[in-house]
């Protein structure tokens, strides 16, 4: 019996292996075929261009004779921890809906309602008023909130008007877009005086002090994540205590999901809503509840990347609404929608973001070619069921259907 | 085996073997030409493989297949189709947005220079349907016409390509009474004509009324072909399932105790027309006795169970259960007040289909303290009440607790689900077809335990299309029309043909007859 589901896990690793390796190599032939036709790079500088597309996360830049090296390189490794937490967040919770049969393609939506929340309660707390802590806190659990509440704006619309969630999404992605945008063009929050750069949020680093009557903001009074000690492991990158919140927050969804009642009435409201009524389950109720979880892991995504303290917010973005969402989608997918699988899929996926730093880095290749393999990546993951059918081989076809039940299907005429 | 001329196909022992199952064992089957053949068997039998090994969706292992004697290799349905075999699916495929005509020629279409030569090919469908009497209106779209009508395309689409063999693959689990009547008028007609039919069945009436022959096959294994005319519906039920069946349910005169659910003056709205679907409908449920809501399809059955069970809202009446008013109690409320409902549609509200065994069978009571605790689902506690349940009621699945439901036979579905609401022992027990599309050997064992829930004074509400069902089962028989409750009836001293009367509505209690033919 346990034989099978062995069996059917081990093709879920296998395909989701399998989409990597052919994005890679997708990624690798593009790498030649640039560098073959440019007249500055040739076959050695596509060599080079390949072995960081498969291992730019132990770069460890160049040698002396100009050669590449490669070797343990901290900054990079946790450089990669670092860019994880948001992916592996938003992963979850595109994973959470899919399990619970909602299609949540409202993740950048929710990721920029955490954002906004989270960066007006870290800046508007006057620094020194509060224990860094309980601001750190209440930044977070704001954005956390804020990504919930704009999760379950779908997950009403679909619970009592029916409306279907990727619609509503969609929608709510955008006006969350000019909703934020237009909040942060009348906010304090701007910051003008770093560097040369304008249209900048501050960081959260910056505390909000009042000097001599007037409230301006200093660098180094506001809050940021706990590093936690993971600075002396990995020297010199961005890494925080923020990626160990997301493997708690991953691990938490999976026990919730496979082991509580809650999660099992989830999920059986995503699988069969009708059923879910029968058997007294509030199906509406449950809807909301799949969504607004969405929505604040979404949140906590966003609190956590901004809360870092080494992460700023270029406000006037909002024609774009920020990939973390959209790569959430590839990160479940990847992951065959397993909780823990997020994990890795989302430090895969931030690997091969630093992958495409490093090419650009290091070689005249430009950054963007691994948005091309991430994006083979997340074609191939979504044909994932025919990637399983084709590891198990030509078993598919003997498989014994399962016995008709003489269901009556009266067709769309009806019965005369 | 010898080789006899008699034969247009023979399929001379078939061995199909799946994983973990062999599906055919040695079967051999010998279509005479010109004859209807039935092919018998329970869910699981092995009758869809045995067919699809004749179509050339599945290589057999071992055996061969003769046509007109001479062996063939049929290695997918080109093969088939060349040999002139059809197949009349139980899930018509038909293209809804096509006409008839575009159907019954796609995938056969005559064309010239790359253009479609429709005109010989209406011809020659228009003196098909003339000679066999299949009326179809070539223009109409399929989704415009009814199912029995879709049917004769399917059919017609066999004659278009000049099948021989035609395969009919349950084929009247979605007609109406009259539709079945018609098709078996057809079925004789073609073999008039020289054509010959393998039907595939498991309600033992119709193979009974329309066979020449029959072959019965029973977990793979090929069991024996009989004449029809030299064999009883009682012997055909017995080779089929391995044992003898008793057709008629053998039950002692009931005991009905005090009223546990009581409804008054119910109203539910329609939800397809503007009247009521259910129309100030009163009735009393008692303990120790089987109450069936009788009539034709279609007459607020479905909405008077919605309601009884709170899926729908009532907008007028009262519901009370084991003295409590629930008229506007939620499902939850109503399971805790004591009901217990086996649904209409299995797929739709029995299961999810995509869990497993044991989360379907603690679906209704997952929640309660033995299930779990603080939250966390005690999967120990799940795992031996699923099985305690399994061995109890006969559930048959390939991986036990584990299997995905959606994998299981129809049958054993509607087991689980029955396993699931008669072990939450509550006082009400309302079963909504409890047998539809089942085999004899279920449809038993499922009348056997809505009996002894009777008797250990369960009050059972029973709604049934079946007339057989009704007559054999209940202890008292309340007939619904156009969503009211017109008549009584005592199934000791009523008739068929009575019963006929109220359900079609040309009878009632209140005296008046409409159209009386009594």
């Amino acid at each position: 019996m346990s034989s099978f589901l062995k069996k059917n896990g081990t093709r879920s690793v296998l395909a989701t292996i399998i989409s990597i390796l052919v994005g890679l190599f997708a990624g690798a032939i593009l790498v030649l075929v640039v560098g073959l036709t440019s007249n500055e790079i040739g076959l050695k500088g596509a060599w080079e261009g390949i072995s960081l597309i498969v291992a730019g996360t132990f770069s460890t830049g160049r040698d002396a004779a100009g050669a590449l090296s490669f070797g343990f390189n901290p900054q990079i490794i946790g450089n990669m921890l670092f860019r994880a937490v948001p992916l592996i967040l938003c992963g979850l919770s595109v994973a959470l809906a899919y399990k619970t049969g909602l299609f949540n393609i409202g993740a950048s939506g929710q990721y920029l309602a955490g954002t906004c929340a989270t960066l007006f309660v870290a800046l508007s707390i006057p620094a020194g008023s509060l224990p860094k802590l309980v601001i750190w806190l209440l930044a977070f659990f704001a954005g956390v909130l804020a990504g919930a509440l704009w999760g379950a704006i779908p997950g009403m619309l679909k619970a009592l008007l029916n409306i279907n969630e990727v619609l509503a999404c969609i929608m709510t992605n955008w006006i969350a877009a000019n909703l934020v945008t237009w909040m942060f063009d009348i906010s304090n929050l701007k910051n003008a005086v770093e560097g040369t750069k304008t249209g900048y949020i501050y960081k959260t680093t910056y505390g909000l002090v009042n000097v001599d009557g007037a409230w301006t903001y200093q660098d180094g009074l506001g809050v940021s994540t706990s590093k936690l000690g993971l600075d002396k492991v990995f020297p010199g990158s961005q890494v925080n205590g923020g990626i160990l919140i997301a493997i708690i927050i991953a691990v938490i969804v999976y026990i919730v999901l496979t082991k509580t009642t809650f999660g099992y009435e989830l999920k059986a409201c995503g699988a069969n809503r009708h059923a879910a009524r029968y058997a007294g389950i509030h199906d509406k109720r449950s809807i909301v509840y799949s969504m607004a979880i969405a929505g604040a892991l979404a949140g906590a995504a966003a609190a956590l990347y901004y809360l870092s303290g080494n992460t700023e917010l270029y406000w006037s973005v909002y024609q774009k609404l920020p990939t973390e969402g959209f790569n959430g989608i590839a990160v479940a997918m990847l992951a065959s929608c397993n909780p823990i699988a997020c994990i890795f899929t989302g430090l895969f996926m931030s690997a091969i973001n630093l992958h495409g730093l490093q090419l650009a880095n290091l070689t005249a290749y430009n950054e963007y070619i691994t948005d091309v393999i991430i994006a083979v990546i997340v074609y191939l993951s979504a044909f994932s069921l025919l990637i399983k059918t084709w590891i198990s081989g030509r078993k598919k076809v003997d498989k014994p259907k399962p016995a008709t039940d003489g269901k009556p299907n009266p067709g769309k005429g009806g019965a005369a | 085996m010898e080789q006899a001329p008699e034969y247009v196909i023979e399929m001379l022992h078939i061995t199909k073997i799946f994983p973990g199952i062999k599906a055919n064992d040695d079967i051999t089957l010998q279509l005479k030409k010109g004859e209807i053949h039935a092919l018998l068997g329970e869910n699981g039998a092995g009758k869809s493989t045995l067919m699809s090994v004749l179509f050339g969706l599945y290589q057999p292992e071992e055996g061969v297949i003769k046509k007109d004697g001479k062996e063939v290799k049929i290695n997918d349905p080109n093969d088939a189709t060349a040999l002139h075999i059809g197949m009349v699916h139980q899930h018509f495929k038909l293209i809804d947005v096509f006409t008839v005509l575009d159907n019954i020629i796609l995938g056969a279409e005559d064309t010239k220079l790359g253009f479609l030569q429709k005109k010989e090919a209406r011809k020659k469908v228009k003196e098909l349907s003339e000679r066999y009497g299949l009326h179809v209106d070539l223009d109409a779209k399929i989704e415009d016409i009814t199912v029995g009508m879709q049917q004769r395309v399917e059919i017609l689409k066999m004659l278009y390509r000049d099948n021989e063999i035609l395969i009919f693959d349950e084929p009247t689990a979605v007609l109406t009474p009259q539709e079945i009547e018609e098709l078996m008028a057809i079925m004789r007609g073609l073999v008039k004509e020289g054509k010959s039919i393998l039907f595939i069945s498991h309600k033992l009436n119709e193979i009974m009324e329309v066979s020449d022959r029959v072959s019965v096959l029973r977990k793979g294994k090929y069991i024996g072909t009989v004449n029809t005319a030299e064999t009883t519906k009682e012997e055909l039920s017995s080779m089929m399932v391995g044992r003898p069946v008793q057709l008629v349910v053998d039950k002692d005169e009931a005991k009905p105790g005090e009223a546990v659910l009581e409804v008054k003056d119910l109203t539910v709205p329609s939800k397809i027309h503007a009247n009521n679907a259910v129309k100030n409908v009163s009735f009393t449920a008692h303990a120790g006795e089987i109450t069936c809501i009788a009539g034709i399809d279609g007459n607020g059955q479905t909405e008077l169970v919605y309601a009884l069970s709170g899926l729908e809202k009532a907008t007028g009446g009262t519901i009370t259960l084991c003295g409590k008013n629930i008229t506007k109690s939620s499902v939850r409320q109503r399971s805790f007040a004591g009901m217990s409902h086996i649904p209409e549609d299995r797929h739709k509200h029995g299961l999810v289909l995509d869990f497993t065994l044991e989360q379907n069978l603690v679906l209704q009571r997952y929640y309660e303290k033995e299930f779990q605790n603080a939250g966390f689902i005690k999967f120990g506690a799940v795992r031996e009440y699923a099985n305690k349940l399994i061995e109890q009621f006969d559930v048959r699945s390939g991986q036990g607790p584990i299997t995905i439901a959606r994998s299981m036979s129809g049958g054993n579905q509607q087991k689980a689900i029955v396993a699931r609401e008669i072990d939450r022992n509550l006082p009400l027990i309302i079963a909504v077809q409890p047998t539809r599309g089942l085999d004899v050997g279920a449809i038993e064992f499922i009348h056997k335990r809505l009996v002894e829930e009777r008797d250990a004074g369960k009050a059972v509400l029973l709604v049934s299309l079946e007339l057989e069902e009704v007559m054999s089962l209940s202890d008292r028989i309340l007939v619904m029309y156009e969503g009211e409750i017109v008549g009584e009836l005592d199934p000791k001293k009523t008739t068929v043909q009575e019963l006929g009367l109220y359900m079609a509505g040309a009878k009632r209690d209140n005296g008046e007859k409409k159209e009386d033919q009594a």
